[in-house]
């Protein structure tokens, strides 16, 4: 792990443990969408860009700013307190959660490891080799996610429509605007 | 961003006027500021470019409907802070933001079902008699996404913006 990927790791544990200890909402939401930003960063160091511009265009972008109108809309109680009350139930809790997920870590292969699972796989192989001749386009992610699974991403994009049209069902309005 | 009639009094002791974000009576969220009405113009030409680049250029590189959808919907966001929610909600038309989200969907499933046409399986792309059929079928299917994903976004934003109106007051303000 280099210095940058550490710094970065580092700064998104940071976020997130502000995230869930910050008291004030506004402070919460500023915290969150540096997190995504973390993270984004962290996909992009990874070599993940597809996954890197979907999390900072969603998760930092349209989540920061609807939470932020959302927030507009409420009052905000006053407090005296910085950071939320953690009861020590919770806390023992999070951490056996945290040491359960911990145990998987050494389970996993090292990052560009040639002879894991992923990389030497057969189907990451015959798209590797196939998805340019098949589906004629250059993003091997692009052309899974379009054309080999092209069926899960109908889906996807039916429960995004699905999504707003629940909205509009649940406000009873007829229109967007 | 109207000020709500039905929370007069109680609010008023509860709100915080330290933060200007939230709510107070005399005050809406709403600044209008030359800065950010002069960036905004500026800015938003090329952002729209960007999200119509991620949507196109996603069969080439990172990208695709989703990401590009969700950048290009930003731009009326973009606006609405910029010059005000209630002026962008007049400009905009709401037949068409919601036949945008439905052309969308329609678009890809148009695609599914048209390869069966010409004796393929559903989206099945290089059935189409045409060259390039499947790079163009998957460019066809990523703007569909993004025009779908556009237009939730946008939609999600106003009907945020908007709230709901009850004739009972919330239970939480007493």
């Amino acid at each position: 792990m280099t210095l940058l990927e550490a710094t970065v790791l580092v700064f998104v544990i940071g976020c997130a443990l502000a995230t869930a200890v910050f008291r004030d909402i506004l402070s919460v939401i500023v915290a969150s969408a540096a997190y995504s930003l973390g993270i984004a960063t962290l996909w992009v160091l990874l070599q993940a860009p597809d996954v890197a511009l979907t999390e900072a265009a969603v998760g930092a972008g349209i989540m920061t700013l609807l939470f932020l109108l959302t927030v507009a809309k409420t009052v905000n109680p006053t407090t005296d307190r910085f950071f939320e009350r953690i009861r020590p139930r919770t806390f023992v809790v999070l951490v056996c959660f945290l040491g359960v997920l911990l145990m998987t870590v050494p389970a996993l292969p090292a990052i560009g490891d040639a002879g894991s699972p992923v990389v030497g796989g057969e189907v990451t192989n015959y798209y590797l080799d196939n998805a340019y001749e098949q589906t004629e386009v250059e993003n091997v992610v692009t052309a899974v996610l379009a054309a080999y699974r092209g069926f899960d991403t109908l889906g996807e994009a039916a429960v995004v429509f699905t999504a707003g049209v629940a909205v509009l069902l649940v406000l009873r309005r007829e229109a967007f605007v | 961003m109207s000020h709500d009639e039905s929370t007069d009094g109680e609010s008023s002791i509860r709100t915080q006027p330290r933060n200007s974000v939230f709510r107070t009576e005399d005050q809406t969220p709403y600044v209008e500021s030359t800065i950010i009405m002069t960036t905004v113009r500026v800015v938003a030409p090329f952002i729209l470019t960007l999200g119509l680049f991620v949507m196109f250029h996603g069969a080439d590189s990172a990208g695709g409907g989703f990401q590009g959808g969700t950048i290009a919907g930003t731009v009326v966001l973009l606006l609405a802070f910029a010059f005000g929610i209630e002026p962008v909600r007049d400009w905009l038309n709401a037949d068409r933001l919601l036949g945008l989200v439905a052309v969308g969907l329609l678009t890809f499933l148009g695609i599914g079902f048209g390869a069966m046409l010409f004796g393929g399986a559903f989206l099945q792309y290089n059935a189409y008699p045409y060259s390039h059929a499947s790079k163009y079928g998957i460019e066809l299917v990523e703007l569909g996404i993004g025009a779908t994903v556009a237009g939730i976004i946008t939609g999600l934003f106003f009907l945020l913006a908007a709230g709901f109106e009850t004739d009972e007051p919330m239970e939480d303000e007493q």
